[in-house]
């Protein structure tokens, strides 16, 4: 039996070094010799752009950390109108990809757009560029960004007891109270999962940063390769990214403690009735919040893509979407798949440090941009190539170069973070006591897996999955770098046609992704209702 | 319960299948292949006339520029790619430098596309033509005030001019042609100058500069005419105008978007074929009036929209110069912190 145990180690440790190859890969540009661009960066873009990256990350923090704990709050322990639609109205933004958001936010609030134009016409206030300074940026990330830790202090909150508020409410603490000192707690971890996923998201984003012309680390990484063509330094400074992503899990983990709750009853009694004009203020707020983040920038896109749906609507779009649902669902189906494999409870897996620091060192990618993720790819193709070439063997590089395997492995490795937090993070509260009474009783770790642990993280599986599903159909420099001849993906076209400055055409696309991603959270909710 | 995770699980197996049978598509020989940083929807439109004419199919991928010609290198005499297609000289410059090129001198390429707008060994050639220069607010500024790039550095435009981002190909290669024209100082002065005169953060796109302008954030800009011209066909009756920079002097900047047959290519035939049909004025005619850009051969007129502007000076330097200069203009860029 003890056999059997390690030896799934061994599978499992191959796997997540497979997972991790890309990133190593990127990590050993630091084996080639610093290059005088180093020096330069340092006089130069540096200085700057390490203060502006942490200005970006702290507001980031606050900002989701906050808004999606209160929202998660009010929908779980508060009855006040409209919350059943809101409820699931606030996962909507997720189908927005965050570069269709920033254009749309630009497009309608900068200078030149009709909000300013409005407020300088008719209410008499001088213009301002929305660019200028660190707070339109920080808000654009953290309405893009707060689902994350909202569906994540979502969950925690549902599973917190009950009684524990009642007991709160009975030793006669005000709702403020008890949120503070009983709610807030209980749900930190999970708050804090949300808010890493966010910083990563945050740290590893071009395609915001470059509309606002905002400086942060990827900058230096897409300066060092656009312009100096220096793919070495470019990955030396990236592997700084996947350094800080290390730091912020370990603080993460660090804080989080021993702390760990084996509960899974959710009850669906709300605690506190918010009823009148505080009812009303409360839906107010809400509203505001789903306004801002989904329903103005739907509508825009909306509007724009009717202008122009004639002169942009062609039958290619058939082939746009097949593309993006092939590579979605079966990326998510993959993704999953691996991080299952990974996520499963095993006691001998917890007594291995090594085996575990392999498993989180597999989940970074997230933290890297995708194009450097991809070239990552191609120099790993590139490294098995030369061995074979050594050997006497052929190049194998126009074999897997534009074929939709290399493609796939790029989305695992990338987003193999999320895919992973959310199935361990309900294998975590699987008591040890069922492997000891399994291997009392004899039975075999794959049954084991398939009766017990499979049907247990099914909601965490699934959780990840979609997320997963979401952020594949909202890719875009990996897909762009990789995807084999025809494969154009409906992120694709948004890019191409809003890097010519064709916002109005490109929303013709953005919207249809919003609509597929707004379809796959649909599945995802009945999913999730008939789990619980 | 049991029969779901099946499901999945068989599904699972599907989804690896498909990726590794996706792979086996071969181009056959009457096809030719492009690797293209220039748009789908620019490029598309062109192909499809290609094969109507000759009967060869073209099948096309578009990336980004540097990681093209990376893909290309690391792909070596297996490429695909028979032909690369870029927007920017120097662009296409690197590429050159890079041996994924060989070098294609037929007789209809240099009857049809005069020697500055190609390489000297034959490596690559000018396609289309983007001239940057000046826009303006009609109704804020008198087009005697303007002249050269050099002056828009001047204290004159405090707080009225308007510029794309330095991470942008078209900035870089235009700094390039001024450190070349007037040397490191100078362009060290007039790039100072700039930042110092911004009404607002560079701009991510040229579009978005002349929307500022027509907005009255700003007064003047630099933009490639192609935007002008698409704005202009939207909204005809807008207040902006262009400005031919530097007619005094050295002539409006000019950067070419071409193409070059790669050294591995398997269909060396086809690719010069294609070369040669794009350089022809026939599909020099659909360059301009899909993108109002300026054709590269200059035995065509170009679109009436485009013609309105009428003819300017163009500054002959040679395109490979801007490419080898791009370096050196985004340091000095970003030792300027124009952003």
């Amino acid at each position: 039996m003890q056999q059997v145990f390690i030896k799934s180690n061994i599978w499992v440790g191959t796997l997540a070094f497979i997972v991790a190859l890309p990133i190593l890969v990127v990590g050993s540009a630091w084996l080639i010799p610093a290059s005088e661009l180093w020096s330069h960066f340092a006089q130069t873009l540096l200085p700057d752009l390490i203060t502006s990256t942490l200005i970006l990350l702290a507001g980031v923090a606050i900002g989701v950390g906050i808004l999606g704990t209160v929202l998660a709050y009010l929908v779980v322990m508060v009855e006040f109108p409209g919350r059943r639609w809101l409820e699931w109205a606030l996962f909507l933004p997720f189908a927005m990809p965050a570069y269709v958001m920033a254009f749309v936010y630009l497009g309608v609030f900068d200078y030149s757009g009709y909000v300013q134009v409005w407020l300088r016409e008719f209410v008499g206030l001088p213009g301002f560029d929305i660019r200028a300074g660190h707070w339109a940026i920080i808000l654009t990330f953290v309405l893009v960004f707060y689902p994350y830790v909202y569906m994540m202090a979502r969950a925690s909150f549902r599973r917190q007891k009950i009684q524990m508020i009642e007991a709160g409410k009975m030793l006669g603490a005000n709702p403020l109270r008890v949120f503070w000192r009983i709610s807030v707690p209980l749900a930190r971890p999970a708050v804090a999962a949300g808010v890493l996923v966010t910083l990563m998201e945050t740290l590893a984003d071009f395609g915001v940063v470059s509309l606002f012309n905002y400086s942060t680390f990827t900058t230096a990484i897409y300066s060092a390769w656009g312009d100096f063509r220096s793919i070495e330094v470019a990955a030396q400074l990236a592997s700084f990214l996947v350094l800080v992503a290390f730091f912020l899990i370990y603080f993460e983990r660090k804080a989080r403690g021993k702390a760990k709750y084996y509960s899974t009853d959710v009850s669906h009694i709300r605690p506190y009735q918010a009823r009148g004009l505080i009812g009303w203020l409360i839906f107010f707020f809400v509203f505001s919040v789903f306004m801002l983040a989904f329903a103005m920038p739907f509508l825009q896109i909306v509007a724009w893509s009717i202008d122009v749906i004639n002169k942009e609507w062609s039958s290619k779009y058939l082939n746009f979407i097949i593309s993006t649902g092939i590579l979605t669902l079966s990326a998510a189906i993959l993704t999953v798949f691996i991080a299952t494999i990974l996520a499963l409870p095993s006691q001998s897996k917890n007594n291995s440090k090594s085996l575990q620091i392999l498993i989180r060192l597999s989940t970074l990618g997230y933290a890297l941009p995708g194009s450097v993720m991809a070239v990552g790819l191609l120099y790993t193709v590139q490294s098995i190539s030369q061995v074979s070439i050594y050997f006497g063997g052929s190049s194998i590089n126009h074999f897997f170069f534009g074929s939709v395997a290399l493609l796939l492995f790029a989305y695992v490795s990338r987003f193999m973070a999320i895919a992973f937090n959310s199935a361990s993070a309900s294998s975590e509260q699987i008591k040890p006591v069922y492997e000891q009474s399994a291997k009392l009783l004899g039975a075999s770790r794959l049954r084991l897996i398939w009766q017990i642990y499979l049907p247990m993280m099914n909601p965490g599986i699934l959780a990840g999955g979609l997320l997963v599903a979401v952020d594949v159909m909202k890719e875009l420099p990996a897909t762009y770098l990789l995807r084999p001849f025809g494969w154009d993906t409906l992120a694709i076209r948004v890019y191409e046609l809003s890097a010519e400055g064709l916002f109005e055409r490109a929303a013709v696309p953005a919207l249809m992704m919003v609509v597929f991603g707004t379809l796959l959270m649909l599945i995802f909710n009945k999913l999730d209702r008939s789990q619980l | 319960m049991f029969n779901k995770r099946l499901t999945v699980s068989a599904l699972t197996l599907t989804t690896l299948l498909m990726g590794s049978i996706t792979q086996i598509q071969a181009a056959s020989d009457d096809t030719v292949t492009v690797y293209s940083s220039r748009k789908e929807h620019l490029i598309q439109p062109l192909f499809e006339k290609f094969t109507e004419d000759t009967g060869i199919e073209v099948n096309y991928l578009t990336g980004k520029g540097g990681d093209l010609i990376e893909r290309l290198k690391l792909e070596g005499e297996n490429t695909p790619a028979d032909i690369f297609m870029t927007v920017d000289a120097g662009d296409l410059w690197y590429a050159g430098t890079q041996d994924i090129f060989q070098s294609v001198v037929t007789d209809t390429i240099q009857s049809n596309i005069p020697m500055h707008l190609r390489d000297p060994e034959g490596l690559w050639t000018g396609l289309s033509v983007r001239a940057r220069t000046i826009v303006y607010s009609t109704d804020r500024v008198d087009p005697s005030e303007l002249s050269t790039y050099s002056d828009l550095a001047t204290e004159k435009w405090a707080g009225k001019l308007c510029l794309r981002t330095s991470k942008k190909i078209y900035t870089k290669s235009l700094v390039a042609s001024i450190i070349h024209n007037q040397g490191q100082d100078k362009a060290t002065e007039v790039v100072r100058g700039w930042v110092e005169n911004l009404a607002a953060v560079p701009n991510a796109k040229d579009s978005h500069i002349m929307d500022a302008i027509i907005a009255g954030q700003c007064d003047v800009g630099l933009v490639n005419t192609y935007y002008f011209g698409r704005l202009i066909e939207e909204t005809p009756d807008a207040a902006l105008k262009l400005f031919w920079a530097n007619q005094d002097t050295t002539g409006v900047h000019v950067n070419v978007s071409g193409a070059g047959v790669t050294k591995h290519a398997s269909n060396a035939a086809g690719a010069t074929k294609l070369l040669e049909w794009l350089s022809s004025a026939k599909a020099q005619a659909i360059y301009g009036s899909l993108n109002k850009e300026y054709p590269a051969n200059q035995n065509i007129s170009s679109d009436e929209i485009v013609s309105a502007w009428g003819s300017f000076k163009q500054d002959k330097m040679n395109l490979a110069i801007a490419g080898k200069l791009q370096a050196d203009a985004v340091k000095l860029m970003q030792r300027l912190d124009y952003k």
